[in-house]
């Protein structure tokens, strides 16, 4: 597996999912496209704007405690950064919710302890997925972030949790999920 | 060595002996709870997996909450393709405008969820079923559809903290009181996420049905994965009635293992707030006592149940809500409601200048009833205050329990319901 290499959008403080999809943005049912124009709208002003995260070209955010806080369920945040261009999103810790929602898209959450102390909106980051390693190109610094479970792997090999579910119930072995 | 009352569940639901904190199982699902705001997205997702039926419709719970009654054509318009999906599959339990109510307080009020098993449900509250001592938990729309299909789904089994809680209430403090005590106390800081929290204790066992869901329903607010209390005497007394099902009781071993526990005392626990923004910004009442504000809501699955208007109505009763202060009065169910006309807790509080509304998620979810619009400072009894949570971006939500608001909306401005403030 390649590593993936980008630049970084570094948050300053908590980021709630309330605030990564406004609710006015709340597509019925969830729409990649629609979602990644206005992700992050409420989280900086300067994303407050159609494509506004979207043009910034980031690959990968870093943040801090509980990334994607405040409890909501919808899934348009995860699917709303993924059309954004980010393909990984590294944090001290994440909301239970939207952990759970980056799983079953296949989007990667690493837990990755106070890198956000350690790195500045537009460094360049690369991330080798086999490996966990995060290195900081702009600063010459390294990362290692906590191991993905291998249930998280085959979810994101299968293409997600609806397609993970779809091939077992087409080959019949959903019954001997325990 | 022994489990926690959630490691038990994962494990009696997923076939197992006993299973440890991290471990992944697939679990079985006891319901599932979808409402109109995800309902149609949830059986779209279902039906794009070619399961040929649902698990079970009798456990596929519907509820229409959020946009009822409708207030914009558009939402009209979804609710009637809401409508038409749970016609098409025949739900049996289907809880719509005229006998509605918020789908957590359904969900435990009409006896679907039940202590040893697990339920789900597309909307983060789902944590409130914890009260009766089942896992409840918030799930996302593909989550709820491969349930439906499946009737099972996967979990990490969560490391547990234990909440033990000592002393005499002294009332009018509540069980909001202590949640948002606990949420100054943690933080958002990690401490929460992904666990389990289980409140035990002299004061818990002390603790009638309805603060036992505020305490478990606003556990997602401090990023836990639910919480629980074992089930006792007032579990039985309450269920009685509302299930036929059967369950056996259950609790954590004594020597199960936590990643904490927590002592607290609510002898010396006062009336508390969350200030506007951020849940974890917390304050005793003392500190926030003169504040003014203009608007003012209890309802919600949090804080709209029959105890909740019950204390409201013994402070406001023969008393006036001060001019200039609106104060929005939404029961979570149809069944707390009629529970309220019957004990004359809505002729007290609205010949005290209360506006009642039907039961819905209202302004909570920032939809629609009483939304705030700009400059708006609402002293609410609802779960979250971030910005733009109950409308516009700039207006402000201080949270606190029905107690605080009943006495504030007196005086008009932030006050100690034990004070003699507003007597």
């Amino acid at each position: 597996m390649q590593s993936i290499i980008g630049k970084a959008w570094v948050a300053k403080g908590y980021v709630m999912s309330f605030d990564m999809i406004l609710q006015r943005f709340w597509t019925a049912p969830v729409d990649p496209a629609e979602n990644a124009k206005w992700v992050m709208a409420g989280v900086d002003e300067a994303f407050n704007r159609e494509d506004g995260f979207k043009n910034m070209g980031y690959t990968f955010i870093v943040a801090g405690h509980n990334f994607a806080g405040g409890g909501k369920s919808i899934e348009h945040c995860i699917t709303g950064l993924m059309g954004a261009g980010i393909q990984a999103v590294f944090a001290t810790s994440f909301a239970r919710l939207q952990f759970r929602n980056a799983i079953n898209y296949g989007l990667p959450f690493i837990t990755c302890k106070d890198m956000n102390l350690h790195c500045e909106t537009g460094d360049e980051l690369a991330y080798d997925p086999a490996t966990g390693t995060i290195e900081n190109r702009t600063r010459g610094t390294r990362f290692q972030s906590v191991p993905q479970a291998p249930f998280v792997a085959e979810v994101a090999a299968a293409g997600g949790l609806m397609n993970f579910i779809r091939q077992r119930i087409s080959d019949g072995s959903v019954a001997t999920l325990r | 060595m022994g489990m926690t009352i959630t490691e038990k569940i994962m494990a009696s639901n997923s076939g197992r002996e006993s299973v440890v904190p991290g471990q992944l199982v697939w679990a079985d699902i006891h319901t599932v709870m979808t409402m109109d705001y995800l309902g149609k997205q949830t059986f779209r997702a279902f039906e794009s997996l070619g399961a040929k039926q649902l698990f079970d419709k009798n456990r596929v719970i519907c509820v229409s909450d959020h946009l009822v009654p409708p207030p914009t054509p558009e939402f009209a318009t979804m609710l009637n393709e809401w409508r038409d999906v749970v016609h098409r599959y025949e739900i049996p339990h289907f809880y719509d405008l005229g006998r509605q109510g918020i789908a957590h307080q359904l969900m435990v009020e009409q006896g679907h969820v039940l202590p040893g098993r697990i339920s789900i449900g597309t909307d983060s509250h789902a944590n409130t079923y914890g009260a009766v001592g089942a896992v409840g938990n918030a799930v996302g729309v593909s989550d709820a559809a491969v349930a439906m299909a499946t009737g099972k789904l996967w979990f990490r089994v969560p490391e547990s903290v234990r909440f033990h809680v000592t002393g005499t209430w002294q009332p009018p403090v509540m069980a909001k009181d202590l949640s948002l005590h606990i949420m100054g106390m943690m933080h958002w800081n990690g401490h929460l996420i992904y666990k389990t929290l289980e409140f035990g204790g002299p004061a818990i066992e002390a603790l009638g049905m309805a603060g036992r869901m505020t305490l478990c329903n606003m556990t997602v607010d401090l990023g836990a994965k639910n919480g629980i209390i074992s089930p006792d005497a007032i579990t039985q007394a309450y269920l009685s009635g509302r299930t036929e099902d059967v369950w056996s009781p259950l609790a954590s071993d004594a020597d199960a293992p936590y990643d904490a526990v927590y002592e607290v005392d609510v002898t010396n626990l006062g009336p508390m707030l969350s200030r506007p923004d951020k849940l974890d910004d917390t304050a005793p009442v003392e500190a926030l006592a003169g504040t003014p504000f203009n608007k003012a809501f209890v309802g919600t699955c949090t804080n709209g149940r029959t105890e909740d208007f019950a204390i409201m109505a013994s402070i406001l009763r023969g008393r006036q809500v001060r001019r200039g202060v609106n104060l929005l009065c939404i029961p979570a169910s149809t069944d707390v409601y009629l529970e309220c006309l019957r004990e004359g807790y809505v002729e007290a509080l609205v010949a005290a200048g209360a506006a009642f509304e039907t039961s819905s998620c209202g302004p909570c979810a920032g939809i629609h009833t009483g939304v705030a619009g700009d400059g708006d400072v609402i002293l609410s009894a609802g779960n979250r205050n971030m910005k733009g949570r109950m409308g516009s971006r700039h207006a402000q939500i201080y949270l606190t329990s029905p107690a605080v608001v009943a006495a504030s909306c007196i005086t008009g401005v932030i006050t100690d319901p034990r004070s003699d403030d507003w007597t």
